[in-house]
């Protein structure tokens, strides 16, 4: 029912994996053609580590995929699915899912080179990023409960964030960064006060003007829009106006004189 | 308001149901034709871009290429009236209570949410000519003209087979049934109404190779202990963490 099988997939020992990281750099600052050392092909091979190997052509569809009008695949991976598997499962299908991506956006980006053909189902992206997106949603919950029942309740094992105002004034959650020493006002990332400045005043009243101006127009959009339900139905329950568009003042919209017949009198209302 | 406004879709909860599609990809498939200038992909360039906000919902699908350029031009807001939940699904029995198909009773073949649309199979059809030469007369096609609910179809009582109003109330199971007003029937849901652009029901679609086997699917490999994701893998491929780290300050 869903995307891409993952655990059949097996996965080599890491051991394999580091330690083909040092001979490999060493070829290479060597100076030799990666592909026509042998010793190199056989430490790729090692290096790879799920059961496909197919070299440069991962990253394109299959064969019998290139030109079709569809390929239909599943949905993305839920989040309660996806908790139901070990971190090891996990690590193996971030990477699944990653060279998938990888495959996809070439293939997609082979089509518009082409343009002769349209690339295929290419909803297939959405639903790997969903899948992504899930699964790191599903791994910082099994960190933040590690952190909060050792560390603090406070703490969700992220990256910590900051709110402040940044050089233009406006606020943001900045990242912060590690530091062995502890923090002082000599070494500040930025300083106390960056947006006392008379340009910032200047530029942030603009901004905040319009931004105003834009949550009045859309106030007043949503506005005509019920007078105008209302005009086309006067039998509309009012109840149920207020509850789907409850920042919209109905007596207001009642009084309006796009809605009020012309032989109403408007005081009567 | 504003925020949850502006986040929810126009797009129908029917509709994302039968298309089986992401949300993301509906929006995105939906965008193409209203883009209307960007900026160019450079660092002296702020990512702005001018498109339209507004989108004109027909009989075609959201997602598809034919509504991408249907959408290109603005065309006059349709009011559609707000309805409080939604209660005709894909395969009911249901009476045209308008037009030269008035009193016929037919079943529901297509869900139109944003526009209050039902399509009833066979009924209030207009004909096409299509494909007419010099040489060849032509075809007639049947299409059917979407019909308002409410206003323009009611469902069947299933004690009488006559139109009703229904109510929806639920169950001794908790499950909420639409319930006829008049005799007190529950209209089942039918079948048909699970059917996705993918298949007809759930239990009998076919997966694809790539696609994870159900087996695999529902094993439970998950075990709780006191790691984080970090460490857990570390420790499975034979990395050593080491000692913990000394304290550090993060500002």
């Amino acid at each position: 029912m869903s995307l891409y099988s993952f655990l059949s997939h097996g996965l080599r020992l890491a051991s394999s994996v580091q330690t083909c990281l040092s001979p490999n750099k060493m070829v290479l600052i060597k100076g030799s053609l990666p592909l026509k050392s042998p010793s190199l092909a056989i430490l790729n091979r090692l290096f790879q580590t799920s059961c496909s190997r197919y070299g440069l052509m991962e990253f394109f569809d299959d064969e019998k995929n290139w030109g079709a009008d569809e390929v239909r695949v599943g949905r993305a991976w839920k989040a309660e699915e996806l908790r139901l598997k070990s971190n090891q499962d996990l690590h193996k299908l971030w990477y699944v899912l990653l060279k998938e991506r990888n495959m996809l956006l070439t293939t997609e980006h082979y089509y518009e080179k082409m343009e002769k053909e349209l690339f295929p189902s290419p909803e297939r992206i959405d639903k790997v990023e969903e899948s992504m997106k899930n699964l790191e949603q599903v791994v910082k919950e099994r960190n933040k409960a590690y952190w909060q029942l050792e560390v603090s309740s406070a703490e969700d094992g992220c990256r910590p964030v900051r709110r402040e105002r940044n050089q233009f004034g406006v606020m943001v959650d900045r990242p912060l960064t590690e530091h062995v020493e502890p923090e002082t006002d000599s070494n500040r990332v930025r300083p106390a006060r960056p947006y006392a400045s008379p340009d910032v005043a200047n530029f942030l009243k603009l901004k905040h003007e319009q931004e105003k101006t834009e949550r009045n127009r859309e106030a007043r959009r949503r506005h005509r829009h019920v007078v105008g339900l209302l005009r086309r139905f006067p039998d509309l329950d009012l109840d149920m106006l207020r509850e789907q568009y409850p920042d919209v003042d109905m007596d207001r919209v009642r009084r309006d004189k796009r809605i009020r017949g012309n032989h109403e009198d408007r005081l009567s209302i | 308001m504003r925020l949850t406004q502006s986040l929810l879709s126009p797009v129908g909860k029917m509709t994302k149901l039968y298309s089986n599609l992401p949300e993301s990809y509906i929006k995105r498939a939906m965008e193409k034709g209203k883009v209307g200038w960007k900026t160019p992909r450079a660092v002296q360039y702020q990512p702005k871009e001018i498109k339209k906000k507004h989108y004109r919902f027909t009989m075609n699908r959201p997602w598809t290429d034919e509504f991408a350029r249907q959408n290109q031009v603005s065309r006059k807001k349709v009011y559609v009236k707000p309805i409080p939940k939604w209660s005709y699904f894909r395969g009911d029995m249901v009476e045209v209570l308008v037009g030269k198909d008035k009193g016929k009773q037919g079943t529901v073949s297509q869900v139109i949410e944003e526009r209050n649309w039902v399509v009833v199979e066979g009924l209030n059809a207009h004909y096409r000519l299509v494909g007419k030469t010099a040489q060849y007369p032509g075809t007639m096609i049947a299409s059917e003209a979407p019909l308002l609910v409410d206003d323009h179809v009611a469902l069947l009582d299933p004690a009488d087979n006559k139109p009703c109003t229904i109510e929806w109330r639920y169950n001794e199971s908790g499950e909420r049934v639409r319930v006829s007003t008049r005799s007190g029937r529950i209209i089942p849901t039918p079948t048909q109404a699970e059917e996705t652009y993918d298949y007809k029901t759930a239990a009998t679609y076919r997966e694809s190779e790539r696609d994870t086997k159900e087996d695999d699917l529902t094993i439970i490999s998950f075990k709780p202990q006191l790691s984080t994701f970090e460490m857990d893998v570390a420790e499975s491929m034979g990395i050593e963490l080491g000692p913990p780290p000394s304290e550090t300050h993060w500002y």
